[in-house]
């Protein structure tokens, strides 16, 4: 790798990691709900974006299409049907347990800058999937698909039945007796 | 990426100048489909149109009309209802607007060309997962309705945006259903394969998988929110939908946005099914050799294209005067009881019939 696609492709992570920080605080901090829903969006989107610069491009297209693209608009439907307003809702107030929690992840979150600055390794070596293994291995979406069809083929398979039965449960939540409907 | 510094330096290059050029192109098609849309309705009704506004005198069919009506919707007053959530308000045109662009620098608009020893794709840029990048991306499009609809402060906005939305992402599913068979068929997920792959007006999609196409070509009209299915600015019950609150130049990015995302899809429709920038029963590749200068043949394969997403769009326009609008719980109804079963079966028969050619 040359040193200045090397260059470009830290600054770009970097960028996109500050970005990320920031939107992901507006997200919590904004006092009107749609706001922090439309935050929600940038802040996926952004992190599809990661993705994208690891070459991983099925994962950066699955990301926005199932996430950006789909739950946060359902989000997005619930908030404005529901039509709530700034000042119905809490301000940024803590209370004990919540000071905890925040000074606890202030902690850890100072732990992790110090470790990236001085440049510890994380003990986590390179996985088997490197950019060149899967290329090799003919291309990101052939080697989710085999490794998902195949070695993971009982997991997926469980999954997607959770899912229905989730639905399944939706409905039958969601659907009135006939009796309490009026004549 | 293991790329070299020069390398490195030609992709940069090469990729903003294309996007560049595109963005520039795209910004065209607005203004003549404005004079499209009111010249094509005329000639099926048998009126005039607008014929009158030329240019120092000579009145070229009207073409000037189109001119004419982007400064006067410019020059509008600009009013911003007092009720309006500001910031989204002024945001929802972007959000129009973006994914439209966004989709467009996928498609392969011509072959990779020869400039100064490199080898440049036409597409801005080239993603493995093409596909999926279109789907991905045309799946944000609902924003800019629900924010426009809902920053306004406006019922009628409301309503139109909510009832757009439901429908964009009712359709989205069978628009994605309609392109697994393709898929399956050619064997990739990147554009610019399956374009390759269509060497013959035979093996054009159109022809392995009809009800692809037609599945495709409905969703399509969903998607853009264009009649028979813009139930979102139903004159006659909403105002004008989502759009109500807007005027002037936000106006104009709405249609800007509504415009370019009928042209990206019309490009997507031709590339899939139509066999992208090939031309029938002619390598446009060899045209290269054949008359001795590089880049004739991308220029054909890009009129090739440019003429199978016209005629998408003229389809548009064609459709649009002839048919009425639907009810809405009839566009509910062909969403889900009849397109989705059906793209679902189309993929397990194409499935089906694919592995019986592989295994015999």
């Amino acid at each position: 790798m040359s040193e200045l696609s090397n260059f470009m492709s830290h600054a770009v992570f970097h960028a996109l990691a500050g970005l990320i920080t920031l939107v992901s605080f507006m997200v919590v901090a904004s006092k009107h709900p749609v706001k922090s829903a439309v935050f929600l969006v940038v802040d996926l989107f952004l992190l599809a974006a990661v993705y994208a610069t690891l070459e991983s491009h099925f994962v950066a297209a699955i990301q926005v299409l199932v996430y950006a693209g789909a739950v946060v608009v359902l989000f997005l439907f619930v908030i404005m049907l529901l039509n709530l307003q700034p000042d119905q809702l809490r301000g940024l107030r803590f209370n004990a347990p919540e000071a905890v929690t925040l000074i606890l992840a202030l902690i850890g979150m100072f732990i992790m800058i110090g470790v990236s600055v001085a440049g510890k390794p994380t003990g986590l070596g390179d996985g088997s999937l490197t950019v060149d293994a899967v290329a090799d291995g003919g291309g990101n979406t052939y080697v989710v698909a085999m490794k998902l069809l195949t070695d993971f083929i009982w997991p997926f398979e469980l999954a997607s039945v959770l899912i229905l039965l989730a639905i399944v449960a939706a409905v039958v939540i969601a659907k009135k007796d006939k009796k309490d409907q009026p004549a | 990426m293991g790329l070299t510094a020069d390398e490195f330096t030609v992709q940069f290059i090469s990729t903003l100048l294309k996007f560049s050029i595109l963005a520039g192109m795209l910004l065209q098609v607005p203004p003549v489909m404005l004079l499209v849309e009111r010249r094509i309705p005329a000639f099926m009704q048998r009126r005039k149109g607008p014929n009158r506004v030329g240019l120092f005198g000579f009145r070229i069919y009207g073409v000037m009309q189109a001119l004419a009506d982007t400064i006067k919707l410019i020059f509008k007053e600009e009013v911003v209802p007092t009720g309006a959530q500001k910031a989204f308000y002024h945001l929802a045109p972007v959000f129009a607007v973006f994914p439209a662009f966004m989709i467009a620098m996928a498609i392969p608009y011509g072959p990779d060309i020869q400039v100064f020893g490199h080898t440049v794709p036409l597409s801005v840029v080239r993603v493995d997962v093409g596909f999926l990048f279109i789907l991905a991306i045309s799946s944000l499009a609902v924003y800019g309705v629900t924010i426009a609809g809902w920053a306004s402060n406006n019922k009628y906005a409301l309503l139109g945006s909510l009832r757009a939305s439901a429908q964009m992402i009712s359709y989205e599913i069978p628009l994605g259903m309609s392109l697994i068979p393709i898929v399956l068929i050619y064997g990739s997920l990147d554009l610019n394969k399956i374009v390759e792959a269509q060497t013959h007006v035979w093996k054009w999609g159109i022809f392995l998988s009809p009800i692809s196409f037609i599945l495709f070509l409905i969703a399509m009209f969903a998607e853009t929110n264009r009649t028979p299915f813009d139930l979102s600015e139903a004159e006659g019950e909403l105002v004008a939908g989502f759009h109500t609150e807007y005027n002037s130049t936000k106006f104009a990015a709405f249609f800007l946005g509504e415009y370019v995302s009928m042209f990206v899809l019309s490009c997507l429709a031709s590339t899939v099914f139509l066999g992208g920038w090939q031309v029938p029963f002619f390598d446009v590749r060899s045209l290269d050799q054949l008359v001795g200068f590089t880049g004739v043949g991308a220029f054909v394969g890009f009129g090739s294209l440019l003429m199978k997403a016209a005629f998408f769009m003229w389809l548009y326009v064609w459709v649009r005067w002839t048919i009425p609008r639907f009810r809405y719980d009839q566009l509910m109804g062909l969403g889900w009881k009849f397109m989705i079963p059906l793209g679902l079966i189309n993929v397990v028969v194409t499935a089906l019939a694919l592995a019986a050619v592989r295994f015999s």
